[in-house]
């Protein structure tokens, strides 16, 4: 029956103010006179075609949805509400789908694309009309919610829109997913948090002040919780209840059994009860208005539910022991029988219900639908939902392909570990059901996995296997995947010809079999492999094969194009080409939900910042990187970040120890290559503190010998044998050797500190010129590296100089004298790379969708920290200041 | 008990199927039974883009119950002051 339901699956609308059947009059607010007057601020702001968040935050009871319903009572724009749900796993998108016909958009859980298409169409939906967009209840939000409601925060100020959310703040930890947009509410500027005070002892007089109840007594009881303080007072000639849910029970005291069994229901319900269910739920007209009297039910969006959520569970907690599960049942035949058919709802009834069945079939459902929502988290736990629920007489097939996608989504929301776990688990009942196909798959998203994970040695005997596997099965696609897979473990420890090697083998029989995909890929990972050799032509390969994949909607292959790209381009200190290359793959992993590459690229800039002198920026993006989860094969370049800006500028560290830390990871990736830069922090270390690490002065004069030939090794052999060198060990120079290292090795070294400044990094630069004898060189070179507010290097070469007998040393310059470019925030960065351009502050707004005033603020920032005094100054030295 | 009109508003309303209509009947009956109140459904009519429909009870909040439980609109409720037709011609007082 689908004809005449309105709006939609769930046909949900919350009227613009909640009103109840018998709710007797408005409701007085006391002590809110500044919250109401933000929240109409807001409100009118909007109008004017400003926009706003703000966070109503408190605990239950205290009167968020209230004071919300006031200040938009008599708004002279459009008001939207929606709110999230009490389910088990929350809908996907839910409060948007409430919203959905009023914003002209679809039905969001047919169309949704992909996440950032239905932030987009969201948002060009509120641009053009005022509107208040009520969200409550944020704490019981999915996380593709949650993203939409950041990606509006972020663009506010640009559309006329007051956005209002509601939060029990208490109840959002760390880890909960909307803990990110309480984040922003407090970094943005144009967002702000309105916590809600418990009422004053005066207030709770007011409200009781003409009863015979003493409200010094009330206010102790109830802590000043305006909900129990009027649950109180309505029924002032009662003895005080000892709580908010004995304070609700006394209003069913009195009421039939057969009532009562029917509060069940509506408590059974989260959130609220469809009217279109109340046929087949056989509740009738009367007895919905006899509980009407209680003033506990009040009409909510299309149907019947408790006035507020402290009295559902008040009455939920009432319901017998083994009584629920009836209950659910009811509704979930109901929800069948009309034809209303949300699965997150569903799964909750049916889990609700013990109906282990029809819980496989909606958690399924509802896993799918979150997974293309792009609320991974919450897919993941519809996944393990149905898992749960399965009981063992199914097919292994079924079992398989559950555990599969679980894994799936929890790798792409960063929960590497169970992922493995999981995918792992598939293996003998691939087995068990004969699909060797399957199993060879299996293994193979398992080695890529593992590598990921940083753990080399399973990766690939896992990557052997599922070639193995897919030769025994005739299964060619499969054996050539892992072929690439194999490729890039081999070319990740620089053996380069057995990589190529495998590409032309998957090459080969994705051109027999006619698979475009796999061809794509084994064309990709050729030109990477080559690329990783040093031949700089290959860049057109790869960036061809890039576009490819995105025409062909191979998102995660193009992102891992991507990430490969820049990788090499800052390996080879290609510094400009790398940060071009960020300025598209960063944004396409965000596009389309790739956090697991958004991570990897992140940890990339952080290096590429490091090496040009963009230091503050550098440990911004290794903090992020560190602090996400990911995977940990990305932490490598953050920790070695973590470490030597603080080294070179003479502060502690913020990471517990870091070296230490990358040095773990290396061991368990066990690619020498690798390690070699962990070797060079560790050579600089030792230099500065005059303290060398035994691994130093062993280990890596020993590699620097065995190593020494391996082909596309010449930058971090030559990094390592410059710090070798610079502490005086005799070592054997490499054969492999990148041009700046060759000529600082060669003792040209103003030519090596020419070749570092048109590369673009200024502290390998000036490392060159502190390493030559002419005086000249030397006192430039500490120039340089007070440029870069690198004081603990200045001092160390200081101290070289004045031992040397140096004439004209500078000194330290004052801290208020010194700019400060390597201090710009990655925002700032921005900021000033529109100036170079020549973009007008109006332009930045726009394309950075912040207010001019933010612009202005950020724009004398950059100004500043660069230390010149117009933007015309920063066009003209933009090359000079990095900014390219 | 007392006589409304409803006028209900559904684009495509005359499109409607056979089917489709007697889908809505059996879930407009089921709304009904489910009052628990004195309700008649008298009868309907398509037109245009809109449904009127005749019904008997008590009151217009009743009504407003039954399209809820049904899912249909209730755009318009009225109550219905006099019905009339040619046969109440024969009334005239001579």
């Amino acid at each position: 029956m689908t004809v005449l339901t309105r709006g939609g699956e769930t046909g949900r609308k919350r009227p613009s103010r909640p009103a109840a059947r018998s709710y007797p009059e408005r409701v007085e607010l006391l002590e809110r006179g500044r919250e109401l007057g933000a929240l109409q601020a807001a409100v009118v702001a909007a109008a004017s075609g400003t926009g706003s968040v703000v966070a109503v935050t408190g605990d239950a009871g205290v009167g968020k949805s209230v004071l919300t319903a006031a200040a938009v009572a008599d708004a002279a724009v459009r008001v939207l509400w929606s709110g999230c749900d009490p389910l088990s796993t929350p809908r996907p998108l839910g409060p948007f789908r409430d919203v959905a016909a009023d914003l002209g958009l679809g039905d969001l859980t047919q169309d949704v694309g992909q996440l950032a298409e239905v932030c987009e169409q969201i948002y060009a939906a509120l641009r053009d009309t005022p509107t208040v967009l009520v969200v409550e209840d944020l704490h019981w939000a999915d996380a593709a919610s949650v993203e939409v409601l950041r990606f509006l925060a972020r663009r506010v100020e640009t559309i006329p829109l007051a956005l209002l959310v509601t939060t029990r703040d208490h109840e959002v930890g760390a880890a909960h997913p909307a803990r990110g947009f309480l984040g922003d509410v407090a970094r943005l500027e144009s967002c702000e948090r309105l916590p809600l005070p418990t009422l004053s002892r005066e207030a709770v007089t007011t409200l009781v002040g003409e009863t015979s109840l003493d409200p010094g007594r009330v206010h102790v009881l109830t802590g000043g919780n305006p909900f129990f303080v009027t649950e109180i007072a309505k029924q002032p000639d009662r003895p005080l209840p000892v709580s908010v849910r004995d304070a609700v029970l006394a209003r069913i005291a009195d009421i039939s059994a057969a009532d009562v069994e029917t509060l069940h229901l509506v408590a059974a319900a989260p959130e609220r009860i469809d009217d279109r269910l109340l046929p087949a739920l056989g509740v009738d007209l009367p007895t919905l208005q006899r509980l009407d009297a209680t003033g506990l039910l009040a009409p909510a969006g299309g149907g019947v539910g408790f006035r507020h959520e402290l009295a559902r569970l008040a009455v939920e907690s009432t319901i017998p022991p083994g009584g629920a599960a009836p209950l659910h049942r009811r509704l979930l035949d109901a929800h069948e029988e009309v034809g209303i058919r949300d699965p997150a709802v569903l799964t909750h009834h049916a889990v609700g219900a013990g109906d282990a069945g029809r819980a496989v079939t909606y958690a399924t459902a509802a896993g799918e639908q979150a997974m293309k929502a792009g609320s991974h988290t919450d897919a993941a736990a519809f996944f393990e939902t149905a898992l749960h629920h399965l009981d063992g007489s199914e097919d292994d097939l079924v079992r398989a392909e559950l555990q599969q996608k679980l894994g799936f989504e929890q790798y792409l929301s960063s929960r590497l570990p169970e992922a493995i776990g999981n995918i792992e688990a598939t293996f003998p009942l691939w087995s068990a059901a004969g699909d060797f196909t399957g199993l060879a798959s299996a293994h193979d998203s398992v080695a890529v996995l593992e590598y990921y994970n940083g753990r080399r040695q399973e990766a690939e005997s896992h990557a052997d296997r599922a070639a193995d596997v897919a030769t025994e099965a005739g299964a060619r696609r499969i054996y050539a995947g892992s072929r690439v897979t194999r490729a890039y473990l081999a070319a990740q420890r620089n053996e380069f010809d057995v990589a190529l090697a495998a590409c032309a083998d998957a090459a080969e029989v994705a051109e027999a079999t006619g698979d475009a995909a796999l061809a794509v890929r084994a064309g990709m990972f050729d030109a990477i492999v080559k690329l990783a050799q040093g031949d700089v032509e290959q860049r057109t390969a790869v960036s061809k094969a890039i576009a490819t994949a995105r025409e062909r909607g191979l998102d995660e292959l193009a992102s891992t194009g991507f990430s490969n790209l820049v990788y090499h381009d800052v390996e080879h200190r290609r510094l400009r080409d790398a940060s071009q290359v960020l300025e598209l793959a960063l944004p396409f992993a965000a596009e389309r939900d790739i956090p697991i590459c958004s991570h990897w690229q992140t940890g990339v800039r952080s290096r590429l910042h490091l090496l040009r002198g963009r230091w503050d920026a550098a440990l911004e993006d290794a903090e992020v990187v560190l602090n996400q989860r990911g995977m940990p094969l990305g932490t490598m370049w953050p920790f070695l970040v973590s470490s030597l800006v603080p080294l070179r500028r003479g502060v502690e560290p913020t990471v517990d120890e870091p070296l230490e830390a990358a040095w773990r990871l290396a061991e368990s990736l066990d690619e020498p290559v690798r390690r070699l830069p962990l070797l060079a922090a560790l050579a600089e270390h030792g230099w500065m503190t005059g303290e060398v690490d035994e691994r130093v002065s062993g280990l890596a004069v020993d590699e620097l010998t065995r190593l020494g030939d391996t082909a596309g090794a010449g930058w971090a052999l030559g990094d390592l044998a410059a710090w070798v060198q610079r502490l005086g060990l005799a070592f054997q120079r490499p054969s492999e050797l990148a041009e700046p290292y060759r000529l600082s090795l060669d003792g040209k070294h103003a030519e090596a500190a020419q070749w570092w400044h048109d590369a673009g990094d200024p502290f390998a630069e000036a490392l060159a010129l502190g390493d030559a004898t002419d005086p000249e060189l030397r006192i430039r070179g500490v120039e340089l590296l007070d440029g870069l507010g690198a004081t603990a290097t200045a001092d160390r070469r200081r101290v070289d100089m004045r031992a040397d007998g140096i004439d004209g040393v500078p000194a330290r310059p004052r801290e208020s004298t010194r700019a400060n470019p390597g201090g710009l925030t990655n925002r700032q960065l921005e900021v000033a790379r529109l100036m170079a351009r020549g973009l007008t502050n109006a332009e930045i707004s726009a394309q950075l969708f912040i207010s001019p005033k933010t612009t202005d603020h950020h724009v004398s920032a950059v100004l500043t920290k660069l230390g010149v005094s117009s933007r015309r100054d920063v066009m003209l030295q933009s090359e000079e200041l990095a900014l390219t | 008990m007392t006589r409304f009109i409803i006028e209900r508003e559904i684009e495509g309303a005359s499109s409607l199927t056979p089917e489709q209509l007697a889908d809505i009947a059996r879930t407009s009956n089921q709304a009904v039974d489910s009052l628990g109140v004195p309700y008649t459904w008298v009868n309907s009519y398509v037109a245009g883009d809109k449904i009127y429909c005749v019904h008997e009870t008590d009151d217009a909040e009743t009504i407003r119950e039954h399209a809820r439980r049904g899912g249909f609109p209730a755009n318009v409720v009225s109550e219905v002051a006099n019905e009339f037709g040619p046969h109440t011609a024969e009334l005239k007082s001579a």
